[in-house]
């Protein structure tokens, strides 16, 4: 007994196991760091990695960063002015970074200061600065009293240098700031020994890179940029499941795929033996993964009992506001009553006429006959709402109302084999409607096919249609000949009739009733709101390999790498393949060495050496390597400072090992007509 | 005039509060975007071994394009006229027939190919 149980918890776990569900976890708002007296007074350098999806910051004495947020900004919709109200509307609060609790209920006030993976837009970039030095608990008067470490673009235009060294040194008073390139940074401080040879394949969230590294010199020449990163990946992926599933179009949100990206995507070491593996049925159940939306139970839930009781409470209730009416009505006519006799009273005891004559017409009578048939009415009325309340109060404990019936109530049959031969019947004639319809439809769809016979059919009496033929042209004369257009038309003759959908419609409610278990089953509520990702879960990060799948006509990953070895020199392209180095957010996916490792042995000479490896913990190795550039005692040598951005211009910046290669922007063409 | 001073209240104390954006006639900064900046930097005069970020696009690729189903994903040797979809086998064909226009013209533009020549 023991071990049955133990099996069916096993059983009951795996079943489990199989079922996700979305964590949708939620951003918490970012506390304010103390702003101790040692990094106020020490100028520490300040580290921060403004990468297009995840800011990091940090003191280049931590362990690690302090702020890591999404680099977004949300603007809150205004409320519109309200005629009552008197007050001002507020504007709602910007939510930065960390702030925006719940993204996708902001999905559509979203703002970043990135295009693609350069910053442009220098306002928002002021309010995220804002953000991380307020959270940061940066008390000095205006100033930021600390060299800044930031990462910034590849090949980073002038321009957009410009306008951030502007900000940083005019709005936030910085003593100087050193620019660098994140996955430079990660590869030359933040491995213990990095080789003078590598290329360098950064992932990253807009974009990828390939870089080559030849005698520690960033070849960026030959460098090659992928406009396509996670957010192409996520996007793809959001609109392959909304399309798979339209019903739950909403419910498949952008964060939700992001989770899916960083749960259970992975890249294929060979995905054309991928897709193969998953044409079989077995591999298919066996690795598709179910994901359970939530999902409320409808009304149906509620209990025929619960049903029951509910109607009953109503009745009681109509019931009792009755017997209210009716004991208000007893009371009243009675008073009238009392009232009539009164005045027969009077009249009885022989008053004057003239006096019986003024009290008739107080209640509106003629004369003494119609008082006597008036009081004889309100008699009977009296006993006649007597006997009801009488009635009610009886019934009230019996009266049960009636269940509503259904449109066709359950019939009853003698013998199950009559009930059967109905049901049959009905299944048959259910059946009938079905196939008519089927047929239709596909006739519908052949019609406008060339090469099927009712295509050809049609083209045929539209083509005889149109013939011609002088003297004997008949047609018309019957009615049947207008028949012929029927047949040609779109419908095809006929179509869905009302009426035949309206006896399909009460063919299933007969069934339905009769023989519930037909259709019940397999209609589960929760099983409605699941989605099965299988083969997507490796189509959706090939995007980066096979750009084309989306429409770019851009190369892939590894035609990019053989691209870029192929620019270089033959005996550097063999030190640049036997140090193939990855990093950036996508570096995490599960397959990804071992895909590139197979791509790149494909197009390296026989036997030639080729090595990769992906960077530890990549989603911080920038900040990490920038952090260690800080800490190496000559850092201060490629400060920009103040008086020489002053000197060189606002888009000069000191180059150093990590950092992008600095090309004067060049004087606009002016011609100089000489006089 | 309020709005102004609740701005002011708000900056935090490490900013220069004298600095703002402005254009020279005090209008509302307008931005540049990635491709305007990449033209404008195009058309500058730059010595012949610069490179800037417009010049460090991947090339377009050179293999031809392998075709694959759009409904499912695994590779499709056929392609429906009428919808001009992609599928892999009857099946899918049977599903495909009868989705509605707007998921079929979902799945083109997700592949790119709206295009009424391609």
């Amino acid at each position: 007994m023991k071990n049955y149980k133990l099996i069916y918890i096993v059983i009951f776990l795996c079943l489990k196991m199989e079922l996700m569900e979305f964590t949708d976890t939620k951003c918490t708002p970012d506390i304010i760091h103390t702003y101790s007296s040692s990094l106020k007074n020490n100028s520490v350098p300040l580290v921060i990695d403004n990468g297009s999806y995840i800011c990091r910051v940090g003191w280049s004495v931590n362990e690690s960063p302090l702020l890591q947020f999404r680099n977004l900004i949300a603007k809150p919709r205004k409320e519109r002015l309200k005629k009552d109200t008197i007050e001002v509307p507020q504007t709602p609060q910007l939510q930065i970074g960390n702030d925006i609790v719940n993204i996708e209920t902001m999905r559509f006030q979203l703002k970043t200061q990135f295009d693609r993976n350069v910053v442009t837009h220098f306002e928002a970039q002021e309010h995220l600065f804002d953000y991380t030095f307020t959270h940061l608990g940066i008390d000095t008067e205006n100033c930021v009293n600390h060299p800044l470490i930031l990462t910034e673009a590849f090949l980073n235009p002038n321009s957009s240098r410009q306008l951030m060294s502007e900000l940083l040194f005019e709005c936030y008073g910085i003593p100087g700031v050193s620019y660098g390139v994140d996955s430079l940074f990660s590869y030359h401080y933040a491995q213990p020994k990095p080789l003078e040879n590598a290329l360098i394949v950064s992932l990253g969230y807009q974009t990828c890179h390939v870089i080559p590294i030849i005698n520690n010199q960033t070849d960026f020449e030959n460098t090659r940029r992928l406009n396509i990163g996670g957010w192409s990946i996520i996007t793809f992926l959001h609109r392959i499941l909304q399309l798979k599933y339209p019903a739950h179009a909403t419910a498949i949100t952008l964060s939700r795929v992001e989770e899916l990206l960083h749960t259970i995507c992975a890249i294929a070491p060979d995905y054309k033996e991928e897709l193969m593996r998953w044409t079989n049925n077995d591999y298919y159940e066996q690795n598709i993964k179910k994901i359970q939306l939530p999902y409320t139970s409808a009304s149906n839930a509620l209990t025929l009992e619960q049903q029951k009781e509910r109607k009953r409470e109503l009745a009681r209730r109509l019931t009792e506001i009755n017997a209210r009416k009716r004991e208000e009505r007893l009371a009243e006519d009675q008073e009238k009553l009392r009232q009539l006799l009164e005045v027969q009273e009077i009249i009885d005891f022989g008053a004057e006429k003239d006096e019986v004559e003024q009290i008739l017409t107080e209640f509106e009578l003629k004369n003494v006959q119609e008082l006597q048939k008036a009081i004889g009415n309100l008699n009977i009325r009296i006993e006649k709402t007597k006997q009801k309340i009488l009635a009610a109060s009886n019934i009230e404990e019996i009266e049960e109302p009636p269940v509503k019936q259904a449109k066709y109530s359950k019939m009853v049959f003698e013998s199950d084999s009559a009930l059967h031969s109905f049901l049959d019947n009905a299944k048959k004639m259910r059946q009938e409607i079905v196939t008519r319809k089927l047929v239709r439809k596909q006739r519908k769809q052949d019609i406008f096919k060339r090469r099927t016979a009712a295509g050809q059919e049609r083209m045929r009496i539209i083509s005889q249609l149109a013939r011609k033929e002088k003297g004997n042209d008949d047609f018309g004369l019957r009615d049947e000949d207008w028949d012929i257009y029927k047949t040609i038309s779109k419908d095809g003759g006929d179509s869905d009739s009302e009426t035949e959908n309206e006896k399909l419609m009460e063919l299933e409610e007969i069934l339905r009733i009769h023989d519930p278990s037909q259709f019940e089953e397999g209609v589960n509520l929760g099983e409605m709101h699941q989605l099965h990702v299988g083969i997507e879960m490796y189509r959706a990060p090939e995007l980066i390999f096979k750009p084309y799948m989306s429409g770019s006509s851009e190369a892939g990953l590894s035609e990019v790498i053989g691209y870029v070895l192929s620019l270089c020199k033959p005996e550097d392209q063999l030190k640049l393949a036997s140090n193939v180095i990855v990093t950036g957010g996508l570096a995490n996916l599960p397959g990804l060495r071992e895909r590139l490792l197979k791509d790149l042995i494909s197009i390296r000479p026989f036997k030639s050496e080729v090595n990769i490896c992906i960077m530890e913990n990549c989603n911080l190795t920038s900040w990490y390597g920038a952090r260690e550039f800080t800490r190496k005692g000559d850092y201060s040598k490629y400060l920009l400072t103040k008086n020489v951005y002053e000197e060189c211009g606002h888009e000069y910046f000191k180059e150093h090992l990590a950092s992008n290669v600095y090309y004067p922007t060049p004087k606009e063409i002016t011609i100089d007509v000489d006089t | 005039m309020t709005s102004e001073e609740q701005k002011l209240e708000q900056k935090p104390v490490f900013k220069v509060s004298s600095f703002q954006y402005q254009n020279a006639n005090k209008k509302k900064c307008v931005w540049k975007g990635l491709k305007q900046i990449i033209t404008s930097e195009k058309a500058l005069p730059w010595p012949d071994h610069c490179v800037h970020y417009g010049s460090i696009n991947a090339p377009p690729s050179f293999k031809p394009p392998e075709k694959f189903s759009d409904l499912s994903g695994l590779p499709a040797p056929y392609t429906d006229p009428q919808t001009r979809l992609r599928f892999a086998n009857k099946d899918e064909y049977a599903t495909m027939i009868d989705l509605p226009m707007d998921i079929t013209a979902g799945y083109l533009t997700l592949r790119g190919a709206t295009s009424i020549v391609g």
